[in-house]
């Protein structure tokens, strides 16, 4: 009779629990015996073979100790010894799992806002090959215009010139009036090439992707606009009313999107097609190449390189523009999609771009507050070396070789590390609509399966860099020494140089905090030359049959005479001016022409009325404000401030002219002193206040806004309530402009938002610090306790010759004061060099002084004393009997 | 004193509550301890299996039945022995099994519940179908 196959028998051997091996296998036998009997032999050894491999269980292999030697049954045993031990000494699991559990969620949560930054407009498929045009022109040195939104011609030019151009698309976003009748309200329109939608992949939910606009009257709108539209009706199909020019068009909705996520540059919710920029922009913008409105995007082909395009571009250039530029002079680039974000060297298109450098700093002080709560870990479990000597020594007498002790002490801390990231993702989880409000980052924490696998990472990660070390110093113990009582105090100068590590970062937060918050304050409370304490800002609304720019700022302050006429009864509103502009604001109108003497000049100019000045209460440096009963001013007169007179070469600027010859007649008749119109990122730029932006208009030769310029009333309001104000401008704006939409705000605002970026990078290194301080508090409690209690005796016994509580607490401070000095002083440089970094983005800003490291110093040392005291003082108190008595 | 008592009656409280826990058994678990107490001196692994399948006509192999039986003895309602050495099975013995006093317990019980719902459906349903 043949025996059943031997591998399958060995393997069955080989993994069975000996005590449950015999019957098993003999039960298979006498089955195998009954199969041959039965059947051809090879179904027999094959039903064998089969049997063998279903009594492969886990109760089967359970006791076998072969799985018990094995990586499982070791590392079950290890979690389960890690258990016991962690629980056993429940202080300093404690604080290493309340320590670590901040440190993830903090990381998590700053990770998050970090990779938000970093991951802008990565989530099109085609964005490796998607770029974003510049164009630079060049005429001389200091006359360069620089911009990332082109030319209307670029979008056929870059089409019919290059092959590797899949596709061109253009992008455009302008402020129109949307709706009819009461309802109007002013929206921004995307206006968009129709094959927009092959280049970028924002999601159609509904209309055909291919063809999504129907004709030049079909509007796309965002699922959330169909909501706010046309509710739960049926918005495909339905009409939406823009104002575009004089004209009221109704546009149909051919197709509905997807609300564009959050870390898109390119952003809208209405769009219409850019078969409309004629009507929009006028005949002679369609083919002209030095005026630049919409953004253009190419879609590079599969197999073809964008630096192929780039040399043949100044050809391409000098092909058109021979008769009118110098070669050298245009120049058009490109720039990834990817990289639009966070790019500071390449100007802004539509989109705000992101500050790259705060970005990693934030990154670098997630990891290094992740880092402070490993170190937590790693010196306390050095600490503890003493306490479990005898727990190594007798373990490798009883044969435990190095490798499995260092299995040993990594699994504790693997274990602490995957509590503490199971509790720091909850915890980040619960307080992401905290962190948003207090920091406006606005990010969102979704939990899908495959972050499980990327939690686990981390837990792995944070546990071996926490471990390793502690591991290695556990495990290298001397058997012989450790059981005879020979404890060497070690110097341990790793130890001691992770303390040191975590003071510097922790005193560096500290006094970049510091730092950051006396910028701020500085910003804030700068006498910027003008007052807007409790100022309003009301936009007005041109009329709509105005085209030029002078229309649109003269029926605009028409209208705002109405309404100031109004607004003038009520005793609260004092001061009530009009101005093109308004503090808070960046972008003022920027003109440019070139003087009599052959100089390139620019200078920002505000088109305002005479109670604009004590709106704002702009101090004069010499002459006067205009006169508003003076029609002689309303026509003529211009107000420069103190650099335009210094830029202009004016000595005695009053009654004189601009320099340049093709401007209207014009005089200045005042002075003002310096005041930052803009933010305090940039220096005081000239600047030029008129009534009449016609003689200036006539001797320019190109103009920018960031800012509309379309007037705003702006007044102070003295009441009490703030909240009044807006009742009366609503009750007022209603029986004035019933077709139009109030929009106000208070200047003090729009001043702060200004510096909202700042701010939130503060407010997150803020949060940061508190952390760090917490967790390195924790750390350094748990050091105190180790090191009192392994000088429990050595106390008792200075006590009993007479030693003072006083001194007893100094002798404990002092074994950690020379870490927390070299931790202040070594945290110096790197704050210093961050933070010189940082304020450079200012054109006005503080000094560093050595106040503010010593006030930083100075925080630390008296948080470390606190913590150290709060144990110390305990064990100064006690009674040396009790401390030596034992034994 | 009083700790003494606090904790007996925590031990107390824990086996009484493994023993509840033990209570619940799968039909298969029940179809096995039945086939036990069913072969009497003759059970083990390769005879249930047979005594199951020629009852319930059911498609089991023999490996399903070990398992079962290991669970069914953590539990403490079977209890082993190795018989002695055949010529037969390759010079293996054989493990036999039988009812403990937990498992006739719980076969009891459950009879006891089946029967008592059983007698409770009205008889005109039988008498309809």
């Amino acid at each position: 009779m043949k025996s059943p196959p031997r591998w399958a028998n060995r393997f069955l051997e080989w993994f069975c629990n000996p005590d449950l091996l015999e019957d098993l296998q003999g039960d298979l036998y006498e089955l195998y015996e009954q199969d041959i009997r039965n059947h051809k032999s090879w179904i027999a050894k094959f039903l064998f073979v089969w049997y063998v491999f279903r009594s492969l269980r886990y109760s089967v292999v359970q006791r076998n100790y072969r799985y018990k030697k094995s990586v499982f049954g070791m590392t079950t045993n290890n979690f389960k010894i890690a258990f016991r031990v962690l629980r056993h000494d429940k202080f300093n699991t404690g604080l290493n799992l309340v320590g670590l559990t901040i440190g993830i969620t903090c990381f998590l949560l700053v990770g998050i806002y970090v990779g938000k930054e970093l991951s802008f407009d990565r989530f099109h498929s085609q964005k490796e090959k998607i770029y974003r045009v510049w164009l630079k022109e060049v005429y001389a040195e200091d006359k360069i215009f620089f911009n990332s939104v082109t030319p209307l011609i670029f979008e056929n030019i870059l089409e019919e010139n290059f092959d590797e151009f899949e596709t061109v698309v253009q992008f455009d976003k302008i402020n129109y009036l949307v709706g009819r009748g009461e309802e109007r309200t002013d929206e921004p329109i995307g206006i968009l090439s129709p094959e927009f939608f092959e280049v970028f992949d924002f999601e159609i939910i509904s209309g055909n992707r291919d063809r999504p606009f129907h004709d030049r009257n079909s509007i796309i709108i965002s699922d959330s606009y169909a909501t706010k539209y046309f509710g739960q009706e049926m918005a495909i199909g339905g009409i939406i009313t823009i104002q575009i020019g004089e004209n009221l068009r109704d546009f149909n909705v051919s197709a509905i999107m997807k609300d564009i996520r959050s870390t898109s540059s390119i952003r809208f919710d209405m769009a219409i097609s850019n078969e409309n920029f004629l009507e929009i922009y006028g005949e002679g913008a369609m083919n002209a190449w030095f005026s630049v409105s919409p953004e253009t995007y190419v879609l590079v082909k599969q197999h073809a390189s964008i630096e192929t395009v780039v040399k043949q571009i100044p050809e391409m250039v000098m092909s058109y523009l021979k008769d009118r530029v110098e070669p050298g002079v245009y120049n058009i680039g490109f720039q990834p999609l990817t990289d639009i974000h966070l790019n500071r060297d390449i100007p802004l298109g539509i989109a705000p771009v992101g500050n790259k450098d705060s970005v990693y700093i934030l990154g670098i002080i997630s990891v290094l507050v992740l880092a402070i709560a490993c170190i937590n870990y790693t010196t306390l479990s050095i600490g503890q070396s003493m306490k479990r000597s005898k727990e190594v020594g007798i373990r490798k007498v009883m044969g435990a070789y190095r490798s499995s002790l260092i299995k040993q002490y990594i699994s504790e801390s693997l274990l602490i590390s995957l509590l503490a990231t199971l509790g720091g993702v909850i915890l980040a989880k619960l307080s992401v609509p905290l962190f948003n409000e207090i920091t406006g980052a606005n990010i969102i924490l979704d939990f899908e399966p495959w972050h499980a696998v990327l939690y686990l990472g981390l837990a792995l990660l944070i546990g071996f860099a926490a471990g390793i070390y502690p591991a290695f110093v556990l495990s290298r113990l001397n058997v012989t020494s450790i059981l005879k009582g020979l404890n060497r105090a070690n110097k341990n100068y790793f130890r001691k140089g992770m303390i040191v590590f975590q003071f510097v970062v922790t005193v560096f937060l500290i006094s970049s905090t510091l730092i950051m918050q006396k910028q701020l304050d500085f910003i804030h409370s700068k006498d910027l030359g003008f007052n807007y304490q409790t100022t309003v800002s009301v936009p007005l609304y041109p009329d709509p049959s105005a085209q030029r720019l002078i229309e649109f700022i003269g029926t605009a302050m028409e209208k705002g005479e109405i309404l100031k006429e109004k607004l003038s009864q009520y005793p609260s509103i004092k001061n009530i001016g009009m101005g093109s502009h308004v503090f808070g604001t960046a972008g003022w109108g920027n003109l440019a022409y070139t003087d009599d003497t052959e100089t390139f000049r620019r200078f920002r100019l505000l088109a305002a009325d005479a109670y604009y000045f004590q709106t704002f209460d702009i101090k004069m440096l010499s002459g006067r404000i205009f006169d508003p009963e003076s029609s002689l001013d309303k026509r003529e007169s211009i107000i420069i401030n103190q650099v335009a007179a210094e830029y202009f070469g004016l000595n005695e600027p009053l009654g004189k002219r601009l320099p340049g010859n093709k401007f209207g007649e014009h005089s200045i008749i005042g002075v003002t002193e310096n005041f930052n119109y803009s933010s305090l990122h940039n220096e005081v730029e000239p600047l030029v206040i008129t009534q009449n932006i016609n003689i200036l208009y006539s001797g320019i030769s190109d103009h920018d806004y960031g800012d509309s310029p379309v007037p705003k009333l702006v007044f102070q309001y003295t009441g009490i309530q703030l909240t009044e104000v807006k009742d009366i401008l609503e009750a007022e704006w209603e029986a004035t402009f019933p077709e139009e939409d109030l929009n106000f705000s208070f200047v003090e605002e729009n001043m702060r938002s200004m510096y909202a970026n700042e701010e939130r990078l503060n407010r997150l290194v803020f949060i940061a610090t508190i952390i760090s301080i917490l967790i390195a508090s924790l750390g350094l409690l748990g050091l105190t306790v180790l090191v009192i209690n392994t000088r429990v005796k050595e106390i008792g016994i200075r006590k009993v010759i007479g030693a003072s509580d006083m001194s007893i607490f100094y002798l404990l401070a002092k074994s950690f004061s020379l870490q927390l000095v070299l931790g202040i002083v070594l945290s110096i440089p790197v704050t210093y060099w961050l933070m010189r970094r940082w304020l450079n983005d200012f054109a006005f800003k503080i000094d560093m002084g050595y106040d503010m490291f010593l006030l930083g110093g100075g925080i630390s040392v008296i948080i470390a004393l606190l913590v150290i005291s709060f144990h110390a003082i305990k064990a100064a108190n006690v009674n040396p009997v009790e401390s030596l008595r034992s034994e | 004193m009083y700790k003494t008592t606090t904790y007996t009656s925590i031990l107390y409280l824990c086996a009484r509550n493994t023993d509840m826990k033990g209570h619940t058994i799968g039909e298969l678990e029940e179809l096995v301890l039945l086939g036990v107490g069913s072969l009497y001196e003759q059970a083990y692994a390769l005879t249930i299996l047979e005594a199951i399948k020629e009852n319930t006509q059911r498609m089991l192999d023999v490996t399903a039945i070990h398992a079962v039986l290991r669970r069914l003895e953590t539990k403490g309602f079977v209890s082993s022995s190795m018989g002695g050495a055949t010529q037969e099975r390759g010079g293996r013995r054989k493990r036999y099994f039988r009812l403990t006093q937990d498992g006739i317990h719980v076969l009891d019980e459950i009879m006891n519940v089946r029967s008592a719902l059983y007698n409770k459906i009205p008889r005109m349903i039988f008498s309809a179908n």
